[in-house]
């Protein structure tokens, strides 16, 4: 890559090329159309900086989403040092039996019937928007890429017991949250 | 060891046994708590549907405008200067 014009044609061509990929893998986790954007932007600037470094042994692609999983890592564990890990739990009372108001309700159709489901996923959507980015992002790790709670502890640097907290509170607002919304319960 | 939990505890340990970290005593308590409590039942029922609609979440394409991947190409080239 001697020459300055053909450098930028290649790396041109690979924002043609795999953008859209990586701008729709960085929306799935973190569900916000700017930051997926900014995500992959910075991505591409750190490509760019170390194309000399990419000796074609894994594809262009591969290489670009190695860069862009590092980026959306950062992002997790920056929301994790900044959110507040713990809040008041207003769903249990103080013998931790669930408080009245706060009751579960049984939903009268499945929300993943092809019939409901689209309108089950508007809210299901709006309501994990309305969660805490740290715990956005520890429900992405675990049932979007599949982690295990341990690898997300190491992930986010915090503790196991931090994380169950966390895991239990998102669980609980995310359900309420949907059965609130959710018409059709 | 007491073998009632509370419904908090219940939950948590909804959460635990997705990753079988639950002993056996502990998968005890919590078949235990379940089979009195009808308010656990429907969580532990909704967080398996929950679960499963972060599985089966219908991809909805995206894209980027051409101005826009216009943009990350001057953005890099810029960055030399």
């Amino acid at each position: 890559m001697q020459f300055t014009a053909d450098k930028e044609i290649l790396f041109s061509q690979w924002v043609h090329d795999h953008a859209d990929a990586l701008y729709n893998y960085a929306f799935r986790r973190v569900a916000d159309e700017p930051l997926s954007k900014d995500l992959v932007q910075e991505s591409f600037l750190s490509a760019w900086r170390n194309m000399e470094s990419y000796r074609g042994e894994t594809s262009v692609k591969n290489w670009l989403f190695v860069i862009l999983k590092s980026r959306i890592i950062d992002h997790y564990r920056s929301v994790a040092r900044k959110d507040e890990l713990h809040g008041t739990d207003v769903f249990f009372d103080q013998d931790d039996h669930w408080q009245k108001g706060h009751y579960p309700h049984e939903w009268i159709s499945d929300p993943l019937d092809p019939l409901v489901a689209k309108d089950f996923y508007k809210v299901f959507r709006s309501c994990n928007k309305k969660l805490k980015q740290v715990q956005q992002s520890v429900f992405t790790m675990k049932y979007v890429d599949g982690l295990e709670s341990a690898e997300i502890c190491e992930v986010l640097s915090i503790s196991p017991s931090n994380f169950w907290v966390l895991m239990h509170r998102a669980k609980v607002q995310l359900r309420a949250c949907i059965e609130k919304n959710w018409i059709n319960k | 060891m007491s073998t009632s939990i509370t419904c908090k505890k219940a939950v948590d340990y909804i959460s635990k046994k997705e990753e079988g970290l639950l002993t056996a005593g502990m998968r005890f308590q919590l078949w235990r708590h379940l089979m009195i409590c009808s308010l656990c039942r429907i969580f532990s029922t909704q967080n398996k549907i929950i679960i499963k609609a972060f599985n089966k979440e219908p991809e909805t394409p995206k894209r980027l405008n051409p101005e826009e991947k216009g943009q990350m190409i001057r953005a890099a080239f810029e960055s030399d200067h």
